[in-house]
């Protein structure tokens, strides 16, 4: 399915005219979206090097993982709706990026891998009984994949 | 005065032939600051849960120091590279940066910051430190806090600017702002 129109409209929407006039609106929301990584990285960061047994040895995995959840969902609504607001000043330009395709790729597998594999998997019943290894792969593949949505993110802007 | 010696610190770099090279290196360049950016989101990311634990929003039932002195090497990496990599943003492009004015507003806020985490640090390791296990730090710790998210808050709006040409030296602007900027030339003309 083509979603070509839903970049056109986002092109034409109120959105795009306040973000492609105002380059303090957008300087500002920029802001936001980059602190709201940075709270995203450092969340997933300390919770996926506790599973890597790497940091916060002294502090149970399951305590880590409850405190950060909440912090990593304010984050990623905070990140969704700044990059909606950004990507309106270049929708039409964003369509035909690679990079954008890339990161909105790994952006729906962090989510769905996040709320859908990680978190079920260590609130479950079983996970006192899950193989250490199990649980590390998955810090693997977290950080694996939110690795490439910053990366492919930054790489939007230089191509 | 120091405007003048800015200015001629960034000309020599200027005149040499890697800031040039770095410049114009499409890869290197970009692969630089996407590091620069990157690493910023380990080290603010760790600095938020440090400050998040100090205002009780996070790890209420985790010891403070625990937390902040887990956190602590992580973060030294991240700001390392962070540094490192600045430098190397700053090497490339050196004399519009001096002259941008977001620039000078975010070095003053790092050096804010900076002086910040050090009086945390310090007060943190404190031996009388009867309030660790509480799930939210003293007042003075919360204002510490507070000051920390709105200064890195503001180091990374100000590094965001630094982009934008809003109050570049061509501009035509008020006087203090042509020497805010370091904008020695333009100056010397309205003299």
């Amino acid at each position: 399915m083509d979603v070509l129109f839903l970049f056109e409209w986002l092109d034409t929407s109120l959105l795009a005219q306040i973000s492609k006039s105002s380059g303090g609106v957008f300087a500002a929301v920029q802001t936001v979206h980059l602190g709201a990584m940075a709270l995203l990285g450092g969340m997933l960061l300390v919770s996926d090097l506790r599973l890597l047994n790497v940091l916060m040895k002294d502090v149970p995995v399951q305590v880590v993982m409850e405190n950060t959840r909440n912090w990593i969902t304010i984050a990623l609504v905070a990140m969704i709706l700044s990059g909606i607001f950004m990507a309106s000043a270049v929708a039409i330009k964003l369509y035909y990026n690679m990079f954008f395709w890339s990161k909105m790729a790994g952006l729906v597998m962090g989510l769905i891998f996040f709320y859908g594999i990680k978190t079920p998997l260590i609130r479950g019943d079983e996970f006192n009984t899950l193989n250490p290894w199990i649980l590390r792969l998955v810090a693997i593949a977290s950080l694996t994949i939110w690795f490439s949505v910053a990366a492919s993110g930054r790489w939007i802007g230089f191509s | 005065m120091l405007n003048e010696l800015l200015l001629r610190l960034a000309e020599w770099l200027d005149s040499q032939a890697w800031s040039t090279d770095l410049h114009e290196s499409y890869y290197l360049y970009n692969w630089i600051e996407a590091t620069h950016v990157l690493t910023l989101m380990v080290f603010l990311g760790m600095l938020f849960v440090i400050d998040l634990r100090m205002l009780g929003w996070i790890f209420r039932d985790v010891p403070a120091s625990i937390i902040s002195k887990r956190l602590e090497i992580p973060m030294f990496i991240g700001f390392s590279i962070m540094v490192i990599t600045g430098f190397l943003l700053y090497y490339a492009i050196p004399v519009r940066t001096t002259q941008s004015i977001w620039f000078r507003i975010k070095v003053v806020l790092l050096i804010a910051a900076g002086i910040n985490a050090l009086l945390f640090r310090n007060a943190m390791q404190s031996p009388v430190n009867h309030w660790d296990a509480d799930p939210v730090a003293p007042k003075r710790f919360r204002i510490g806090a507070i000051l920390s998210l709105g200064l890195w808050t503001g180091v990374v709006a100000s590094g965001r600017t630094i982009a934008y040409d809003w109050f570049d030296c061509h501009q035509d602007m008020a006087r203090f702002l042509y020497w805010a900027a370091g904008c020695v030339n333009e100056l010397a003309e309205l003299d």
